[in-house]
């Protein structure tokens, strides 16, 4: 995480092409990052029971106001902007706020909709195919060495 | 063979040299060494590791605390009922791991069991696991190089290595252009 935060503050404080580069990083990751955090806490069923459980100790979208909060001041400080007309400083609740998040696009992504996860589910596929042989003799061998 | 699941292997690490092995998670291989490879490519990653153990799923004979307090019907004993060596592992808190407390001898896994909770049993547990001695897996002498050497050689950063508190700090005190 800090990784990246420092890459962007020094992105963002070089050369015009620097700068453009790290503005449209922020342009197409901005909306995948935030959707990251998961559906809305009224869309997200189990939550309350990975609470009570201890496995989640903040609903998605808790971690997602941390987020915002944290990341989108630094980020305009910067000089950078980012890809919602929406976003801005709300004083009464201390936070500040998205525009609706598109869900559709984030279901489309889960579901694997589009050309990278064809190309990426083919590339798993001839691994594990191309690798047939190697388990097939793994298992031989195992299975020798268990009556030897 | 086409398409099955390799057996599972528990995997136990120790993150000390002199401390207890402990369940870190588990691993599907073929055999015993395999599982300690794909276990090292798995859990080796950070250099807090000294040795490894990996334990098929099914040599692990288990019991809950409850069911040692209130035994159902004994299990058929398996093995050829001459004594062996048998490893003992707890667990004592529901988020906690199990850790490596000893070894004991037994002519069975159910005598191994009675026999570690008489040997460890003042130390609360919530679950036991004995597993026979001759059915762990574990990284030797010759292994150490290759199995842990690589992570302790890699640099690592930590947090304060980077200095984003600081750059964001001068880059707010510099006039506005």
């Amino acid at each position: 995480m800090k990784q990246g935060k420092e890459q962007v503050i020094l992105m963002s404080q070089g050369t015009p092409l620097q700068r453009s580069m790290v503005q449209d990083a922020a342009n197409r990751w901005w909306w995948p990052t935030i959707m990251m955090f998961g559906p809305h806490d009224h869309d997200s069923p189990n939550s309350p029971v990975l609470i009570r459980w201890g496995i989640k100790t903040k609903t998605n979208d808790q971690l997602r106001q941390d987020f915002v909060n944290q990341v989108a001041p630094e980020v305009l400080e910067l000089g950078l902007s980012l890809p919602d007309p929406s976003l801005h400083y709300d004083q009464a609740s201390g936070n500040w706020l998205t525009g609706p998040i598109d869900w559709d696009e984030f279901w489309r992504v889960v579901k694997g909709d589009g050309p990278c996860n064809a190309e990426r589910i083919a590339a798993r596929r001839k691994a594990h195919a191309d690798g047939e042989w190697v388990r097939e003799a793994l298992a031989a061998y195992a299975e020798r060495q268990a009556t030897a | 063979m086409r398409d099955t699941q390799w057996p599972r292997f528990q995997v136990f690490h120790q993150e000390q040299p002199d401390g207890p092995h402990t369940n870190v998670g588990a691993v599907h291989a073929p055999d015993a060494e395999l599982a300690l490879q794909n276990a090292r490519d798995v859990f080796v990653r950070r250099p807090d590791c000294f040795s490894l153990w990996v334990v098929p799923a099914d040599q692990i004979f288990s019991l809950t605390a409850e069911e040692i307090e209130h035994p159902g019907p004994p299990p058929a004993p398996k093995g050829n009922g001459d004594p062996q060596r048998y490893q003992v592992f707890i667990k004592r808190t529901q988020a906690g791991s199990h850790e490596h407390v000893g070894a004991v001898s037994a002519e069975s896994e159910p005598a191994a069991m009675g026999e570690a909770v008489r040997s460890f049993g003042t130390v609360d547990a919530l679950v036991w696991w004995v597993v026979p001695e001759n059915r762990i897996g574990r990284t030797g002498a010759a292994d150490v190089g290759s199995f842990f050497g690589p992570a302790k050689d890699k640099p690592y950063r930590d947090q304060a290595f980077y200095h984003t508190t600081t750059l964001m700090r001068q880059i707010r005190g510099r006039p506005k252009q």
